[in-house]
């Protein structure tokens, strides 16, 4: 890392009381890094700060050159902004790069910025751009690019950005776009942020995967043929549902060289073999892919007999399965307002059941309030409602539903659908009536937050707020529980705004009791993500499905 | 005969234009569409955002108008959208809207744009139907000898051992689905469970490169299965004409046996399969989903399930109109056929 600026007097005094936390046991070592990384430290910083080794970049291993093949769904392209699934990103990520680099032990590395430094209350951040930085197409990367696509994240009227949400406390939210004075260009590679609240995940928000840095004469129809980007790699072809591929880009002088990062592949191949992971296995040992994107259920363990790896990272991907607070049932009747019918819903399950049932057991129970270990401000004091199938039935008997037959869909798939059953089959032994609807991915979307009763992946996220901000939070658009409590909101904005760790677990806390005490959702565990490879390939899985593409290759 | 062929083409542009209309109307609807906007926009997006997308690409005209632009008898839409941003059916990326023809449809060569793919429809079809072409033609080089075959050495000499043990072959492959004796051939020749793993059990580099270790495993499988079909056609209309009065008297007359069967049973037993082997065409065109998606070989019937699935308007009727197209000339070559094989037929 070529930028170690930072100096024990100039670190943030939050970084510092972290390292204090961190000694005492009462921060886990990735909370640790997480947090303090997203604060403006450096990682050599803050290993050093927290008293911890580093992990040794196995990039020195790998040999330089070969082509990798890896199984993807094929996706049609769209503008990053858009981006709604990892896939696109795993292409795209090859010659679109993002400003910061979320990793595997939860830190946040620069990439396009060199640096970044935030005030005490998270409100201003100051950007540094990594100098000497160029696009393939001979241009220099300046501040004006990082503020041109920060002001592109923030535009809400761009149908699907998902980005805006992330960005959330630098627009106003009349105009839909960035607040007036929010994105500052200082200087020809300083960019500062002034945020309309407090908000710690900006940075966060920016290492997720639709944050691709485009340039300004980007198009979406020609972004699989002509792109101008600043990564190593570049297209060599997209045909949806059937092959992409990403060739080195050997003209281009890439920024990475520089700090010592190496580009092992020549070539790197996304052959989409369909849905269905027995004709994965079948292309596996017929030699025709290296690496699987994701291995799920119970192939998994098939893996090792075909004399492949699993490379695998636990993390905050879950499924919640809940009930549309607002969501009218054939009479008009809204069953789920009812606070002891959610409450009722959530003490029939035991959510190591439905990890068994649902997911082989490859995960950890979560507690029905969307926060855990992994999580930097998670309060592992905070419990669910107890699993207790009697008195849920006490509780809907005394909200008189017990006869209401409740409708649960679920998407159709592997994990999705078995997981959503076995929570079906805990409420009807409870003694509650239960309809199972299944739905083809085709249509599930369709109506995903308005369905009244029914199960929704969500993927890992850095900090707990994000999700909570994301999905929680009254009137947001993915807010499928239709919940709306102010209070709530104020504990979140409050939460927000607050980078001292003690201080914030005791909101964050009260956050999660809420959740769970309003019965909001059953949140039953948190997944283990796996990746099967040859045995001489790198290509981990990562904990977000970001694609760190210099980072894969054939072991030497 | 030119009248009856002319007849049959009339018939066949009908059929299309009903067909097409009934494809339009149903993917049109509203829920559709909507799902069409969340694939493309993002899958998670809101009302409001499906509805300015969906208005400013035209997609909220009435029924019939946007009928009549894919046919290219409307002009094409030119909508201004709620993002200031001017768009039109017959504007293009890269072109100004005034360069823009004024009828962009099926009559001016133009099938139109795949939303799934992102590409011209004609291209995709093309490409697609190529390869399920080179997957038909090894089938039925396949599955039509051996059927006839089969067939005929069963039912020469009804209710014999040879005529009840083939018989049995054949009843079982066709009882067999493709999705069952499919997964059997993976598992048995291309997977580690038994070990042998002499073919491929995927057909993926078949699309560039086909070889038999690639593409013998999903020929095999639905030749297997067609073939037992043909086959049971074949030695019925075999055992029927071999009863015959004049196969009697060429047997009296001290014909040979071979003789009799070569030269005299074969042609009249053939009309039945002839008929059974055309239908085979249109089948195999979509049929072969099941196949096309156990293997991963993207062809015909691919494209359809994911033109389907995903709401692909232009796609879908494009496919449609292949579809008619090849089920009908397949009947009249059928018709045809049946004048050479049965002088005793007139097509007029």
């Amino acid at each position: 890392m070529s930028h170690d600026k930072n100096n024990y007097e100039t670190i943030h005094p939050a970084a510092k009381m972290y390292a204090q936390e961190l000694k005492e046991g009462k921060l886990s070592r990735r909370e640790f890094i997480a947090r303090t990384t997203a604060l403006g430290l450096t990682a050599t910083t803050a290993y050093a700060l927290g008293g911890l080794t580093q992990p040794a970049h196995a990039g020195g291993h790998l040999q330089q050159g070969g082509t990798m093949r890896m199984q993807m769904d094929i996706l049609g392209l769209k503008d990053p902004r858009t981006f709604d699934w990892t896939q696109l990103a795993h292409f795209a990520g090859g010659y679109l790069e993002y400003l910061v680099e979320y990793n595997n032990d939860g830190s946040i590395t620069p990439n396009l910025l060199e640096s970044w430094s935030t005030n005490d209350n998270a409100s201003k951040y100051t950007l540094n751009v990594r100098k000497g930085v160029k696009w393939n197409n001979g241009e220099d990367f300046t501040a004006e690019d990082v503020a041109r696509n920060i002001e592109g994240w923030c535009d809400k009227s761009v149908e699907g950005n998902s980005m805006a949400v992330r960005m959330a406390s630098l627009i106003d939210a009349d105009a839909g776009k960035a607040a007036a004075g929010a994105i500052k260009v200082v200087d020809s590679h300083t960019v500062e942020l002034t945020c309309v609240a407090s908000d710690i995940t900006v940075i966060a928000g920016m290492a997720d995967y639709p944050a691709a840095v485009v340039h300004s004469t980007f198009s979406v129809d020609t972004m699989g043929t002509n792109p101008v980007g600043t990564g190593p790699f570049m297209p060599d072809g997209y045909d949806v549902g059937v092959k992409a591929a990403l060739v080195k880009n050997e003209a281009h002088d890439w920024w990475g060289y520089s700090i010592g990062r190496t580009v092992p592949l020549d070539r790197i191949e996304f052959i989409d073999y369909g849905t269905d992971p027995s004709a994965w296995i079948a292309a596996a040992e017929g030699d025709e892919v290296d690496v699987f994107y994701e291995t799920v259920g119970e192939y998994v363990d098939i893996i090792p007999g075909i004399g492949w790896e699993n490379s695998t990272i636990s993390t905050g991907s879950t499924i919640v399965i809940r009930p549309n607070q607002v969501a009218q049932d054939a009479d008009g009747n809204t069953p789920y307002a009812d606070k002891r019918v959610r409450q009722a819903l959530a003490m029939a399950v035991d959510n190591a059941i439905c990890l068994e049932l649902g997911y082989a057991g490859k995960g950890s129970t979560a507690n029905n309030f969307h926060s855990g270990s992994m999580h930097p401000e998670h309060d592992p004091s905070v419990e669910r409602l107890p699993y207790d199938p009697e008195k849920a039935m006490a509780l809907m008997k005394e909200a008189g539903m017990e006869d209401y037959e409740h409708e649960i869909t679920s998407i159709d798939d592997d994990w999705r659908k078995n997981t959503t059953d076995s929570v079906a089959a805990q409420l009807r032994d409870a003694g509650f009536k239960v309809k199972r609807t299944i739905l083809p991915g085709s249509t599930f979307w369709n109506d995903w937050t308005k369905y009244p009763f029914s199960s929704t992946n969500w993927n890992h996220r850095p900090f707990a707020t994000q999700v909570w901000g994301l999905a929680y939070r009254s009137g947001e658009a993915w807010n499928e529980f239709a919940w709306n409590s102010p209070e709530f909101d104020a504990l979140l904005a409050e939460a927000n705004a607050i980078s001292d760790a003690d201080e914030r677990r005791k909101v964050a806390g009260k956050c999660q009791a809420l959740i769970a005490e309003e019965g909001v959702t059953i949140q039953p565990y948190w997944r283990a993500l796996y990746r099967s490879h040859k045995p001489e390939l790198q290509c981990e899985q990562h904990i977000a499905y970001h694609s760190h593409h210099y980072k894969w290759g054939f072991k030497a | 005969m030119g009248l009856f062929i002319l007849r049959r083409l009339v018939i066949m542009v009908f059929t299309a234009l009903c067909l097409t209309f009934v494809v339009f109307f149903l993917t049109n609807l509203y829920p559709n569409l909507e799902k069409l906007a969340k694939t493309q926009g993002n899958f998670r997006m809101s009302d409001e955002a499906v509805q300015s997308y969906l208005l400013n690409r035209g997609y909220l005209l009435p029924v019939p108008v946007k009928y009549g632009q894919w046919l290219g008898v409307l002009p094409g839409y030119v909508i201004e959208g709620s993002d200031g941003e001017l768009r039109g059916r017959c504007i293009s990326s890269g072109m100004q809207p005034d360069e823009a023809p004024k009828f962009c449809g099926i009559f001016q060569g133009n099938w139109g744009y795949s939303t799934r793919f992102k590409d011209n429809v004609s291209g995709i079809i093309g490409t697609r139907l190529g390869l399920t072409g080179v997957l038909m033609m090894w089938v039925m080089a396949l599955m039509v000898p051996s059927a006839l075959v089969l067939g005929i050495l069963a039912g020469m000499r009804e209710g014999s051992k040879t005529d009840r043990s083939l018989s049995t072959v054949a009843i079982l492959t066709t009882a067999t689905p493709e999705y069952v004796s499919g997964v059997i051939l993976i598992s048995v020749f291309a997977s580690s469970a038994v070990g042998l793993k002499w073919f491929k059990g995927t057909a993926t580099s078949a699309m560039e490169n086909p070889n038999l270790e690639n593409f013998l495993l999903p020929v095999l499988t639905i030749a297997i299965y067609g073939m037992g079909y043909i086959a049971r056609m074949t030695r019925a209309s075999m055992a029927e004409v071999m009863t015959a009065q004049y196969i009697r008297t060429a047997r009296l007359k001290g014909v040979s046996f071979p003789n009799v069967v070569l030269k005299h049973a074969l042609r009249n037993a053939l009309i039945a399969p002839f008929t059974v082997i055309m239908l085979q065409f249109p089948w195999l065109l979509n049929g072969v989903v099941i196949v096309e998606t156990l293997f991963n070989y993207k062809g015909f019937g691919w494209v359809l399930v994911q033109a389907a699935g995903n709401n692909d308007i232009e796609l879908l009727l494009g496919v449609s109109v292949v579809s008619v197209v090849v089920v009908l000339i397949t009947q009249l070559i059928s018709d045809i056929g049946y004048v050479y094989l049965n002088p005793r037929i007139s097509v007029t």
